[in-house]
């Protein structure tokens, strides 16, 4: 072990949660998922919050911002309307944070074939239905969060 | 074994012990000053020092349970009537509780913290003073005298002092060993637990009733535990080691030889007025009961939309669901009741430490000082009790630096060179109280009036005409105060114009009196419970929006065009000020349905009465308040989020931080 290489942190391998958005394929980890929740209206802006804010909805009781994922990966942005798309729920403690996504594919075993920089992306694996772009649940709720206002 | 899941039980109880100790600390200096007896209080911080040492030593934390020990001795001396407790003692004791409360706090993160050993040289030289001043006095013994007490000055880092090899080691004997949880215990299987694993070192477990395995799932029938072991030590010494567990009653050990042991239970033991009450309850942790908070609030808006649904049903089974809806809001509305009353926390919990704060600050000072706390079994819900800590904190230190004077002065003015502090509390109707009064000089309203004019607050001619308690009232504001030097102790310009802002934020209220020479008196009028509120529904656009009613004064319909403009904003008569007037939709970066008709909210903001132009008033709303957690916290000018019977969230607006940003 003592002459090992330093360990670089470990690639996104394993079960990830597969969906749309726009005409691209992404992924989170299937343990950053919570729920994936429809469109759930009446909506309600956030005041003075930053452009991929859509809103908040009501879910079960619990209020949720909801964050437009196309705009915070430099897609066309999407807007949140009932019968749209869905809203992918991130299991963060004590965080509401919901995620504007087209449409979930399915859960698959995914390794990146190509390792992506800092950041947002952690890579392109090949997918069943071909390439899938692999994200980051850490700096994807951090660069969310960000549009709040306080950094 | 992992002891870990007792981590957070040990933390809590530890915490409460070391209060304890700083409270019996603070009235032992007192009785000392005043010659009354102190053996009852030292009795109490015996038994404090004493159950951090065990409970510590248990939670194998070494350094806490070495430096407790040290203060152990110390204090023994005293409870044993061999010294008499000093200033520079109770000083060095309030230190070691400082300092264990720290260790504690880094106990409760998984560290394993060490001793200071400056303090604790410090607490042994002042036992073997108090032990060498004993000897000073005591008449000359004949050959070597045996101290009283074993000197602490080496370290006693082996907690069991090493006891002289028998000549003939004894080999392993069956001893059967019978423990009694004390019945104040609030969790005696844990303590069962702790003694089961304190005697496995040793030697080797035969057996114990009820088993581990049952101690771990909670069970301990008659809170009596037998324990079997095969041990080779002396009794006194497995004895000795059980002592350090807190709150067991009888201890009997037997061994096969016929041998006994029921040693006498040091002071640890069970003798708590509070036994028969704490017995019967439970610990909960607060995140708990906020959680019920919150699923009992969502039952609340449930409720309303059920209730909303059923508008829509024909008019003939309306009746039925209306009925089966009322009993059930009558049900939550209950539980809601219920769930509050078991929040509700005693005010001693924030004032149990100001006696302390108080003396301190006073001895920075050089004054003298005395702390009453009356009504401290008042209770109010946890989260307006947070509120309240540095508010009170502030205005205690405040008494004591600009109220009470030094003793010179005060004997100069005909007064006891002593200052008194009363802090008291009282229930009237669904409001808490709380009063803090000083005999120190008092304010000068003159000096307010000089103030508030140098700040630009008022000019020379209104703050001629204000009331005596009008112009009291200046010393809230921003940046006006009659301290003649800015101390480290009350900090510059964060004064009651801070302390009042905090209670806004949970609906409360602050009052100022005033005597010149006879001292000073603030009332604090606070809710019982926060989480439902009256807030003002308001338009804007196509968005909806509350105001905290208790920040609302009126609202007036106007044609939004023909307000009078002042330096180009537009402004409105109100209440004979001209009030600034702002659109909130532009505040919020939201659209305006742009109609002209619109109407003015006037309410308190930072630096007085603001008018928020919206597009529509949408009546009163008893709001079950959310707070706002990550990432929402981070949007200034939102103080919290309901949802209606509609299911629709809205955002309650902080009025004093809407400018702000």
């Amino acid at each position: 072990m003592g002459t090992a290489p330093a360990e670089l942190p470990a690639p996104p391998t394993g079960r990830q949660v597969v969906f749309s958005v726009g005409t691209e394929r992404f992924a989170l980890p299937l343990s950053a998922v919570r729920e994936v929740v429809p469109p759930l209206p009446p909506f309600a802006r956030v005041p003075r919050a930053g452009g991929a804010v859509r809103g908040v909805m009501n879910l079960r009781g619990r209020v949720v911002a909801v964050v437009d994922l196309a705009e915070l990966v430099g897609l066309p942005p999407q807007p949140l309307l009932s019968g749209h798309g869905q809203v992918l729920i991130l299991d963060r403690e004590k965080r509401a944070m919901g995620l504007l996504i087209g449409v979930v594919l399915g859960v698959e075993l995914l390794a990146p074939a190509a390792e992506g920089g800092e950041g947002v992306v952690a890579g392109v694996a090949v997918g069943r239905a071909g390439a899938v772009t692999l994200l980051r649940v850490e700096p994807l709720a951090a660069a969310a969060a960000a549009l709040f206002g306080g950094g | 074994m992992d002891l870990s899941r007792y981590l957070s039980l040990f933390v809590g109880e530890a915490a409460e012990h070391v209060a304890g100790l700083s409270h019996g600390l603070v009235a032992l200096e007192q009785s000392v000053s005043t010659g009354s007896d102190a053996g009852p209080v030292i009795d109490g911080i015996f038994r404090h020092v004493h159950s951090v040492k065990g409970m510590s030593a248990s939670m194998q934390l070494d350094g806490i349970a070495t430096l407790a020990h040290r203060a152990e001795d110390l204090v023994d001396l005293y409870r044993r009537h061999l010294a008499r407790a000093e200033p520079a003692a109770v000083d060095a004791l309030l230190a070691t509780c400082d300092a264990l409360q720290e260790m504690i706090a880094a106990a409760a993160l998984g560290q394993k913290p060490a001793p200071d050993p400056a303090l604790l040289d410090r607490l042994g030289a002042l036992t073997r003073q108090a032990l060498d001043g004993r000897a000073a006095q005591a008449e000359p013994a004949p050959g070597p005298a045996r101290a009283p007490v074993p000197p602490p000055a080496p370290p006693l880092a082996p907690v069991l002092p090493a006891e002289p090899e028998p000549a003939l080691k004894p080999g392993p004997r069956r001893l059967e060993v019978e423990v009694e949880v004390a019945a104040a215990c609030p969790v005696p299987a844990v303590r069962a637990f702790l003694v089961v694993k304190k005697l496995a070192a040793f030697g080797s477990l035969v057996g114990s009733t009820p088993t581990v395995e049952e101690l771990k799932a909670g069970r301990l029938p008659g809170k009596k535990l037998t324990v079997v072991l095969e041990s080779a030590d002396p009794l006194d010494r497995i004895e000795r080691a059980l002592s350090q567990i807190s709150d067991l009653g009888a201890v009997v050990i037997r061994a096969q030889d016929g041998q006994v042991s029921t040693p006498a239970r040091a002071p640890a033991a069970p003798a708590q007025p509070a036994a028969a009450e704490s017995s019967r309850t439970v610990r909960v942790r607060t995140e708990v009961l906020d959680g019920f908070v919150d699923t009992v609030g969502e039952l609340l808006i449930a409720t309303a939309r059920i209730r909303e649904v059923g508008r829509a049903l024909p008019p003939g089974l309306r009746p039925l669901l209306d009925e089966g809806v009322d009993r059930l809001h009558a049900i939550v509305k209950e539980l809601h009741g219920q769930l509050m009353g078991v929040r509700m926390t005693p005010l001693a919990v924030v004032t149990e430490r100001l006696p302390r704060i108080a003396r301190d600050v006073a001895r920075k000072l050089g004054r003298q000082v005395e702390v009453e706390v009356q009504g401290a079994e008042i209770e109010l819900d946890r989260a307006i009790l947070e509120e309240l800590s540095d508010p009170l904190l502030h205005l205690l230190r405040n008494a004591v630096d600009h109220g009470i004077e030094p003793p010179h002065l005060r004997l100069l003015a005909g007064k006891p060179a002593t200052g008194r502090i009363t802090i008291s509390a009282r229930r009237d109707r669904d409001r808490v109280v709380l009063e803090v009064a000083d005999d120190g000089k008092g304010m000068s309203a003159g000096r307010l009036r000089e103030a508030a004019v140098r700040r630009g607050a008022l000019d020379a001619e209104q703050a001629a005409a204000l009331t005596e308690r009008e112009a009291l009232a200046l010393a809230t504001l921003p940046g006006v105060s009659t301290a003649e030097e800015v101390t480290d102790v009350s900090g510059r310009g964060v004064g009651l114009d801070a302390v009042r802002k905090t209670l806004e934020t949970v609906g409360g209220t602050l009052e100022l009196e005033s005597t010149r020479g006879l001292g000073t008196r603030i009332t604090l009028r606070l809710p019982l419970t926060v989480a439902v509120q009256p807030v003002l529904l308001v338009r804007v656009g196509e968005e909806v929006l509350g105001l905290p009613i208790a920040k609302v004064h009126g609202a007036v319909q106007v044609l939004y065009g023909a307000l009078d403009r002042s330096r180009g904003a537009p402004v409105l008569p109100y209440d004979g000020e001209l009030v600034p007037v702002h659109d909130l939709a532009a505040l919020l970066g939201f659209d305006s349905a742009g109609r002209d008709e619109r109407a003015v909210v006037v309410a308190d903001g930072a630096d007085g009465r603001i008018g928020l132009v919206v597009d529509g008033l949408l009546g009163q709303h008893e709001a079950v308040l959310k707070p706002l957690g990550p990432p929402l916290q981070a949007v200034s000018g939102l103080s919290a989020v309901t949802v209606l019977g509609t299911g629709r969230p809205v955002f309650i607006l902080d009025v004093t931080r809407l400018l702000a940003a």
